[in-house]
């Protein structure tokens, strides 16, 4: 589908009929976003005006010597539906906009192309050469991730083995000094001392100097990836701090599945493509409204509960960078159909690594599914600060003894991993329960 | 003669290597520096980055004073003695490697003549001018650098140059081809266009220095459009052919001109790693299809004792980059808490008006779907820029949304690359819109556009309207 689009002058500063010097294209033309349409030239300056997006020009609506200002209509396009207006000015990026170029070598000094026909090692079309992995370079900053900490901090950090992701900063807006490095070392030493107490971010006695494998055979090294090594951080932390404890069930979900038989055409129709896991999660939000505990943080003194009155769940997503946990927000309060779209989207988001900050953060619950991939049981790390976790495997028929009679019956495997300082064994043995009878039989979801 | 027994051998005098040995001896190792030429200083300082610099600094000014005309200032043509221009040059490289021969001496660093190949991960072999000689060694840091990508199918003759020969200025050039619009092609055509020559380059891609924000690139193209006689993009060169009256030379491609003769063609077409040269199978390094010789943060290759860095490793091909590359590979060896994680290594195109970013880019964040925000501060609001009668540069800066700090800077204009300094130490330092803008940049100067654009991010400037 193609629309017709009006492509307008934007805010150019302090300027009002500025005369046209130049333009650049023609009807006819394809025009690719941010190339120049038309020179504008005033006493003070000239300046070209980029196209605001790609698309086919259809007419040109200014001549040179004619006089414009802010909002005048320079040309008429013809764009792809997908095509995103880009706003010229104000650039809030971030759009999941169809990559406009495949493959682009973005190497900032030379790079090795060439232009006449090529020594097989330099060739222009060379995949090898285009192949940038932005987050394991150095030198490229990717937002506001990265602690903040000047060179000379990140420097101390390393000499005294501490992580700045989990080093709270006191300097302005948050920066971390040096103080705060050896301050987070002294307590952290301070508090391993005292046994017993789990300590958030403590780590275990350094392990001697690292071997020398090559002695045995050969080896490579392959560096983690930025995201792998984020979630490192994140799951030891939670390994180390969280007593975990895992209640296993299995769920009866012979005529969830049949239900999900039957709305398949109907979410076929509206382009949704249906899983499992929208089912889970509706009835997971539907337990822990039923066992609110679950749905809640240790505030950081241990002293009290913090109860979560909405139902954000987060869905582990493996990508081909490691693992991320995107979440859902209210999921309670959204359709089968709608948490299905969303989770295809957030996984989408995640696969092309266009995940926002913002869609990562505010989880109250997680659940893991590895039913598309295999196994049954396992045990699932708390997504620290929350105080569970839902680990799915894979369902399977399975002989169930009914009614004085063994049937096939379709039986999911669930692991619920806990923070057992907040929840005790018998809490969790009625919440997988309730879950299971939930999963079972849909109708109860609206009792 | 006799083997060396060396702590740390470092492979390449270049600025990498050189910085590497004489932080490992100041860190109280034994140090052997193996070096295939007879002066350290590598391509950077003998055949690159220093002589083009003192060739750059003559073509600014020449065009500075060109440009006086419109202010009502005229001085005669000017008379070049290339002789003298290259006696200049010349000199300055002369004094730099000298100084770095001298600082070696001082140090104790060993300096081995003579191109050296790894025979294991322990052992050098050198060829040096009295016979093959040997260093063993604990540890090594490779620092072989890169060199010119040749094009194939060119004539053998003496009027085709790369960059290197280039930068010999031996005489009046009158048409000159530059095959590759990235920044050496566009600083050594910069240099001829000063020279007198009639310029035409030629690039491959849809634009100048790809990779590089088109919004930067664009005031340098519509300046040099106008001076050069011809830019080509998209075009390929198909043929160059050798001739009496010139090269001649055919193009390819959908805008391609028709064929043209030129006195000479510079191919500036990028640089290759060394990687190839150095012995790596003996050594059981890994070497990447490329030619690149892949590292981790401290700079170590997949052998344990051995580091890589510069040109070597990958990542933008630049001198400081290798020289702090250097520096960490040198302390992790005397094990220190090094690693290699700026968060930003700026770069600098020396063209007329330059270029200069550091950071996240305008054309990275949004391939990569980075959310930021754009400040941008165009110079024709500059009171010094337009009394230096150059307004068509512009400082851009990028915010993160959230954190409002900077995520990365991009600036063209006169002297850009000196700009550049200040917002690469903000960036380390993780300096917000707010802190950049409250710092008091002196008036007038080019400077205050990096406060007066952080002052648009935070929505305080007074030089131009606020956005709503």
């Amino acid at each position: 589908m193609a629309e017709k689009r009006d492509v307008l002058l934007p805010d150019i500063g302090d300027f009002e009929e500025v005369d046209v010097a130049e333009v650049l294209v023609s009807p006819g033309q394809q025009v690719e976003a941010e190339q120049s349409l038309i020179v504008l030239e005033s006493d003070k300056a000239s300046m070209e005006i980029p196209a605001p997006f790609a698309g086919t020009v259809v007419e040109v609506l200014v001549g040179v010597g004619d006089q414009i200002s802010q909002g005048a209509r320079i040309a008429v396009f013809e764009v792809e539906e997908a095509a995103e207006a880009g706003e010229p000015e104000r650039a809030e990026a971030a759009k999941p906009e169809a990559t406009p170029e495949p493959v682009r070598a973005r190497e900032p000094e030379p790079s090795a192309r060439d232009v006449a026909p090529a020594e097989p090692a330099a060739t222009d079309t060379e995949p090898a050469a285009t192949d940038t992995e932005p987050a394991a370079e150095p030198g490229r900053p990717s937002g506001a991730v990265l602690p903040h900490a000047s060179p000379s901090v990140r420097r101390l950090a390393r000499e005294l083995g501490a992580n700045l992701e989990l080093v709270p900063g006191t300097g302005r807006k948050g920066r971390i000094t040096q103080e705060d490095v050896r301050g987070y070392v002294k307590a952290m030493l301070q508090k391993g001392l005292s046994a017993g107490v789990p300590i958030a971010g403590v780590s275990v006695a350094p392990a001697p100097q690292q071997a020398d494998y090559a002695k045995f055979g050969p080896t490579e090294i392959e560096p983690l990836h930025r995201i792998r090594k984020l979630s490192a951080a994140n799951l030891h932390r939670s390994w180390v701090t969280v007593p975990h404890v895992t209640q296993h069930d299995e769920a009866d979900i012979t005529d969830l599945d049949a239900f999900r038989r039957e709305t398949k055409a109907e979410a076929e129709a509206r382009g949704t493509k249906l899983t499992f896991l929208p089912f889970v999660i509706k009835a997971v939000t539907s337990a822990l409204a039923e066992f609110p505990h679950f749905n809640a943080s240790l505030d950081h003194t241990g002293e009290s509960l913090i109860l979560k009155r909405y139902y954000h769940v987060g869905v582990a997503v493996d990508t081909d960078n490691g693992l991320v946990v995107p979440v859902v927000r209210d999921a309670d309060r959204k359709g089968i159909f709608d948490l299905a779209d969303e989770l295809g989207s957030l996984s989408e988001k995640a696969r092309s690594r266009k995940l926002r900050p913002s869609d990562l953060q505010g989880g109250s619950f997680s659940i893991s599914s590895l039913g598309g991939l295999g196994g049954t049981f396992f045990t699932p790390i708390v997504n620290h600060p929350e105080v569970a976790i839902l680990g799915v495997g894979r369902m399977s028929w399975q002989p169930v003894h009914r009614d004085g009679d063994f049937e096939p019956r379709l039986v999911l495997p669930l692991s619920l991993s806990y923070d057992h300082r907040v929840i005790d064994g018998a809490d969790a043995a009625r919440f997988t329960t309730r879950l299971g009878q939930l999963l079972s039989d849909l109708r109860r979801l609206i009792l | 003669m006799a083997d060396e027994r060396a702590d740390v051998m470092v492979l390449g005098g270049g600025p990498g290597g050189y910085t590497a040995a004489f932080r490992a001896a100041d860190l109280g190792l034994r140090v052997a520096l193996v070096e295939r030429y007879p002066v350290l200083g590598g391509v950077c300082l003998n055949v690159g980055c220093i002589p083009s610099k003192a060739l750059l600094h003559v073509a600014g000014v020449m065009a500075e004073v060109e440009g006086l005309a419109e202010h009502g200032v005229r001085f005669g043509s000017p008379e070049i003695d290339f002789a003298a221009l290259r006696a200049h040059k010349d000199a300055v490289v002369g004094k730099l490697t000298g100084g770095l021969a001298k600082l070696a001496k001082q140090r104790g660093v060993e300096v081995v003549t003579g191109e050296g190949r790894l025979v294991s991960a322990n052992r050098v072999e050198v060829e040096t001018a009295d016979g093959p000689r040997g260093v063993d060694f604990g540890s090594a840091i490779l620092a072989a650098g890169s060199r010119n990508v040749a094009l194939p199918n060119l004539p053998d003759d003496p009027r085709v140059l790369d960059s290197t020969r280039a930068l010999e200025v031996d005489g009046a050039v009158g048409r000159l081809l530059v095959i590759g619009g990235g920044i050496i092609g566009l600083e050594m055509a910069a240099v001829y266009d000063a020279l007198g020559s009639e310029v035409t380059v030629v690039e491959l891609l849809p634009q100048l220095m790809t990779g590089t924000d088109p919004d930067l690139v664009r005031p340098l193209q519509r300046r040099i459009a106008k001076r050069y006689a011809a830019i080509h993009l998209e075009t390929k060169v198909s043929e160059v052919r050798a001739a009496d009256d010139g090269l001649h030379v055919r193009f390819e491609g959908a805008k391609a001109p028709a064929e043209g003769v030129f006195d000479r063609v510079l191919v500036a077409v990028g640089r290759r790693p060394n990687g190839d040269r150095i012995g790596a199978e003996a050594a059981g390094l890994r070497v990447d299809e490329r030619g690149f010789v892949p590292v981790d943060a401290e700079l170590r290759t997949n052998l344990t004792n051995v580091h890589a860095i510069g040109d070597l490793c990958g990542g933008p091909l630049l001198a400081h980059k290798a020289m702090h590359e250097g520096k960490t590979a040198a302390e992790v060896i005397a094990g220190e808490p090094a690693a290699f994680d700026p968060r930003g290594i700026p770069s600098v195109a020396y063209t007329d008006p330059e270029v200069a970013w550091v950071g996240l880019s305008e054309t990275e964040a949004r391939e990569r779907g980075v959310a930021f925000d754009k400040a941008v501060f165009p110079w024709a609001a500059s009171g010094r820029a337009l009394g230096s009668g150059r307004s068509e540069g512009q400082t851009k800066l990028l915010f993160d949304v959230e954190s409002r700090r900077l995520l990365g800077a991009g600036i063209v204009g006169l002297h850009a690359g000196e700009l550049i300094g200040e917002l690469a130490l903000a960036l380390e330092l993780g300096a917000d819109a707010a802190d950049i803008a409250l710092t008091i940049h002196p008036h007038p100067t080019l400077s205050e556009t990096v406060g007066i654009a952080a002052e648009v991010a935070a929505g305080t400037v007074t030089d131009l309207m606020n956005k709503q």
